[in-house]
C-alpha cells in the first residue's frame, strides 16, 4: 500500500485551492513562435486546424496542429498581435520549427522562436481580476476572455492576456520581457499575498490537477489522438485547406473509434499506472470480459471534490457515465470529465 | 482456457517503428541476429566487461566508502560539466518546459537514458518536489553496488546542470533506495526536495538513502513487471514516450554504444585515482588488464558454454577449434556497438581485425578498447585452446590491429 501522492499533500492542496478560492500565481512561461509576413495568416490557417483568418488583432485562439494522419502533434494558443504578426504559444517549439519548415512551400512567411525574450506569469482565481487591476496602469475591466492588450505595471511594459489553464472564470497571463521578470514577479507576489493568495510552485498542480479538474488536456493526453476523440472536432472549417484534412474528413465521416472519458478511482490510495508519467498506461477491461477496451491516460486528484480523478482513452461507446469497473484491482466509476460543475 | 498471449514481438515488428532501418547483425557464418537481440547482447556483454573493470577498481581502492565516494564525485562533476556544455539541446529534446523551475527536470534525463539502455520500468511520480522511477531490469546489475550509487550521483549532476538553465526552484536530492545490484527486485530512484522534505545531509557515496517519503513508494509486483523497454513493446507502439511527450524510436537503443558502466563510471574513476596519486597509471592498468584477462578466461571455462557460443554464432560443424570462433564473437560485439572494423585475415590459421579504436571507446574512455582486447586475450584460451593467443601488432594510427593465431610465449 502506498500513500496517495496527491490526497494527503497539504502543500499541493493549498496551492490548488488558492486558485479555486482566492488567487494563485505562478511562472508559466511557454515557448513562443513569432510568425510574421504577408502570408502569416494563410500559413497558420494551413498548418493549424481551426480558423486563424477570423482572428482579429488582440484576440487569441486555442487550436491544434495535425499531421497527415490527422493525429494531434501539438496544441497551441495563437495570439494575433498585429495583422501580419502572430504569437504561437507552444511547449514544443523545436519540432514546430521543423514542421513549419516542411510545410512553408510558397507561403511568404517567417518565424522565429522568441522564447528567451519573454516570461509569462499566470494569475488565476476569483481574486485575480482584483490583483491585476491593482497592478496595471490601464484598467482591464473590458478585457474579454481570450483577448490580450499591452499595458504597464510600475512603468514596466507588459502584455495582459485574459486566459488560463485552470477553468477559472477569471484568470490572466502577464507577459514580461526577460530583463524585467524579477521586478514583475515581486510585484505579483506582493499583490497576490495582499489578496490572500499564494504562489503555485508544483508542476503537478499547474499542469495536472488544476486543468484536469476542469476537463482540460495536457499535451500528453492529446498526442497522436485525432480531434474527434478528444472533443476538439467542433468548429472545423471544412472549406479551408489544412494539413491532415483528408484523413480527418474520413474520420468525421466514419466516426472516431476511440474517445477520452472521465473516471474516478474510489479507493483512497489506488496504484493505477497512467500515461501522464510516460508509458502505455494501465489496461482497462470491462469486468468479466477479456477484451482490453482502453488505457488509463491520467489519474490525479480533484481537491475540490476530494476524489481521485482522471481520463481513460477508451474504445468508443464501450464505457458510459455511471459504469463501475475495476482497474488494476481498484474500484472505479465512469463520470463526466469536469469536476468543477 | 485464457486468450492471453504471452508478450512477444509480432511478425511485422518494426513496421513504422524504425526497426526496419536496422539490418541484423551478421556473423561470419551468415547467421543473422536481430537488432533487438543484438542490443541486449551488447549491453550485457559490456556489463560483464565493466564488472571485470570494477574488480580491478576494488583491488586498487580496497575501502568501499573511499572508492565509491571517488566514483560518485567523478561522475557527478563530469555529468554536471556535460550538462553545462551540451544540455541546452537536451532540454529541448526532452521537452523540459520553460516553466519547470529547479532541479526536478533532471529526472527526465534519467528516464530516457534508462529506456535506451534497456533498463525498463516506469515513472511513478514526477513533480517539482518529488520524482520516483522504478526499474524492473538492469543489465548492469552484476557490476556492484558502488556503480548503483554512482549512477544516482550521475543523475544528480545532470539535475544540477539542468537547473542552471531555468528559473530558480527547489533543489532535489536523488537517492536509489532499492537497487537490483544490491539484490532488490527493482531499482528505485526517488528524488526529494530537501526544502519540502528535510533530511540530514549525506555523503556522496551514501546514495542509497534513507529518504523521507518511503510511504509514497509505488511498488510493482512481479506479475506486472516488464522485461523490455518501451521501444520494443507493442503496447507502446514501439516508441518511448515520457510525460512531456519526448519521443524516441527504436534507433535510440543504440545509446548502448555511447554509454557503458566501464566507460562512464569506472575508467574515469580509475583515471581520477591516478590523478590524485592514489596509484600509478602503470600499476592501475596492470591490474585492470589482469582482471579483464581473467574474466575472459572464465567466460568459457565451462565446456557447455563453448558449444552454446558456437550455436549462437551459427558455426558449422566443419569448423574446428581455431581462432575464427573468437573472431566471430568479436565481430558480433563490434557490430552490436556499431564499431567499424576491417577483416584482414579469417582462416583456420589466423584471424586479423583492424578495429577503429574510437568506435570502441564508447563515449570518451580511451582505454576501453584495451579492456576489450584484454578480455579477448583471456577468452581465446578457453573458447579455442591454450595454444592460441590474441595480440596487437602493427596497429595504424587510431586503429587496433589484433591477431588471433597460435603462439608460444614462455612468460604469458
Amino acid at each position: 500500500m502506498y500513500k496517495n501522492i496527491f490526497k494527503y499533500d497539504d502543500m499541493k492542496r493549498a496551492e490548488h485551492m488558492a486558485v479555486r478560492e482566492t488567487v494563485g500565481w505562478y511562472l508559466f512561461t511557454h515557448q513562443i513562435m513569432e510568425v510574421t509576413g504577408p502570408d502569416a495568416e494563410a500559413f497558420l490557417d494551413y498548418v493549424l486546424l481551426n480558423n486563424i483568418a477570423t482572428l482579429v488583432p488582440g484576440k487569441d485562439r486555442y487550436t491544434v496542429m495535425l499531421n497527415d494522419k490527422a493525429e494531434i502533434i501539438d496544441d497551441v494558443v495563437v495570439m494575433r498581435r498585429e495583422d501580419e504578426k502572430f504569437w504561437v504559444s507552444t511547449l514544443f517549439s523545436m519540432p514546430m520549427d521543423d514542421w513549419f519548415y516542411d510545410h512553408q512551400g510558397d507561403y511568404d512567411v517567417d518565424w522565429c522562436d522568441i522564447t528567451d525574450e519573454w516570461h509569462m506569469f499566470s494569475v488565476q482565481g476569483p481574486k485575480s481580476k482584483e490583483v491585476i487591476e491593482s497592478l496595471v496602469k490601464d484598467s482591464i475591466e473590458d478585457l474579454k476572455f481570450f483577448t490580450h492588450a499591452e499595458n504597464e505595471i510600475n512603468d514596466i511594459p507588459v502584455i495582459i492576456n485574459r486566459t488560463g489553464f485552470t477553468g477559472e472564470k477569471w484568470g490572466f497571463e502577464v507577459y514580461v520581457e526577460e530583463e524585467n521578470t524579477d521586478d514583475i514577479e515581486d510585484l505579483i507576489r506582493k499583490a497576490c499575498e495582499q489578496a490572500g493568495g499564494r504562489q503555485v510552485t508544483d508542476f503537478q498542480v499547474m499542469a495536472w490537477t488544476l486543468p484536469t479538474e476542469a476537463g482540460f488536456y495536457y499535451m500528453r493526453d492529446l498526442k497522436w489522438r485525432n480531434p474527434f476523440e478528444v472533443d476538439l472536432g467542433n468548429r472545423i472549417n471544412w472549406e479551408k485547406d489544412f494539413v491532415g484534412k483528408a484523413a480527418l474528413k474520413k474520420i468525421a465521416d466514419e466516426g472516431p473509434s476511440y474517445e477520452m472519458i472521465g473516471f474516478e478511482a474510489l479507493d483512497d490510495d489506488p496504484y493505477i499506472r497512467a500515461m501522464q508519467y510516460g508509458g502505455p498506461g494501465e489496461p482497462v477491461y470491462i469486468d468479466g470480459e477479456e477484451e482490453e477496451i482502453g488505457r488509463v491516460a491520467k489519474l490525479v486528484y480533484s481537491y475540490v471534490k476530494d476524489v481521485n480523478n482522471g481520463y481513460i482513452y477508451a474504445k468508443k461507446d464501450k464505457l458510459h457515465i455511471g459504469d463501475k469497473l475495476k482497474i488494476h484491482g481498484y474500484d472505479c466509476v465512469i463520470v463526466e470529465k469536469n469536476w468543477l460543475k | 482456457m485464457s486468450k492471453k498471449i504471452d508478450q512477444r514481438l509480432p511478425q511485422n515488428s518494426g513496421e513504422n517503428s524504425g526497426l526496419n532501418q536496422y539490418y541484423a547483425i551478421k556473423t561470419p557464418w551468415e547467421k543473422l541476429i536481430g537488432y533487438k537481440e543484438a542490443m541486449h547482447y551488447a549491453n550485457r556483454f559490456e556489463a560483464v566487461l565493466s564488472t571485470a573493470i570494477m574488480q580491478a577498481y576494488r583491488i586498487l581502492i580496497p575501502d568501499y566508502e573511499e572508492r565509491t565516494e571517488l566514483m560518485c564525485k567523478t561522475v557527478m562533476d563530469w555529468q554536471y560539466e556535460k550538462s553545462i556544455m551540451y544540455g541546452l539541446t537536451r532540454d529541448y529534446q526532452l521537452n523540459m518546459h520553460p516553466f519547470m523551475c529547479g532541479q526536478f527536470t533532471g529526472a527526465l534525463v534519467g528516464d530516457e537514458g534508462d529506456d535506451c539502455l534497456l533498463m525498463c520500468g516506469r515513472v511513478q511520480d514526477f513533480g517539482t518536489y518529488r520524482a520516483e522511477k522504478e526499474l524492473d531490469a538492469c543489465p548492469w546489475d552484476i557490476c556492484g553496488t558502488e556503480l548503483c550509487r554512482a549512477t544516482t550521483r550521475s543523475l544528480q549532476g545532470q539535475a544540477n546542470g539542468a537547473a542552471t538553465r531555468r528559473r530558480p526552484g527547489p533543489t532535489m536530492d536523488y537517492a536509489m533506495v532499492e537497487a537490483r545490484g544490491a539484490g532488490d527486485r527493482h531499482c528505485r530512484i526517488v528524488a526529494e526536495s530537501r526544502e519540502k522534505y528535510p533530511m540530514p545531509e549525506r555523503k556522496l557515496w551514501e546514495a542509497f538513502g534513507p529518504i523521507a517519503t518511503a510511504d509514497q513508494i509505488k511498488y510493482t509486483v512481479e506479475e506486472d513487471c516488464c522485461d523490455e523497454p518501451m521501444v520494443f513493446r507493442e503496447e507502446c507502439d514501439y516508441k518511448f514516450i515520457n510525460g512531456t511527450c519526448s519521443v524516441d524510436e527504436s534507433a535510440a537503443v543504440n545509446m548502448v554504444k555511447m554509454s557503458t558502466a566501464g566507460s562512464l563510471y569506472l575508467l574515469p574513476a580509475i583515471e581520477a585515482g591516478i590523478e590524485k596519486g592514489l596509484f600509478s597509471r602503470e600499476f592501475a592498468y596492470h591490474v585492470v588488464s589482469l582482471c579483464c584477462e581473467g574474466a575472459g578466461k572464465a567466460m568459457f571455462g565451462e565446456h557447455y558454454s563453448i558449444q552454446a557460443c558456437r550455436d549462437y554464432l551459427g558455426v558449422p560443424n566443419s569448423i574446428g577449434k581455431d581462432g575464427r570462433i573468437l573472431g566471430g564473437l568479436i565481430e558480433l560485439q563490434l557490430q552490436s556497438v556499431f564499431c567499424p572494423y576491417e577483416v584482414e585475415a579469417f582462416n583456420e590459421n589466423e584471424v586479423i581485425y583492424v578495429i577503429d579504436r574510437k568506435g570502441l571507446q564508447l563515449v570518451s574512455a580511451k582505454t576501453l578498447p584495451d579492456c576489450h582486447f584484454w578480455l579477448w586475450k583471456g577468452a581465446v584460451k578457453t573458447l579455442v585452446d591454450a595454444q592460441w593467443m590474441v595480440w596487437e601488432e602493427d596497429s595504424p594510427e587510431g586503429k587496433m590491429r589484433i591477431k588471433i593465431a597460435k603462439k608460444i610465449d614462455k612468460f604469458q
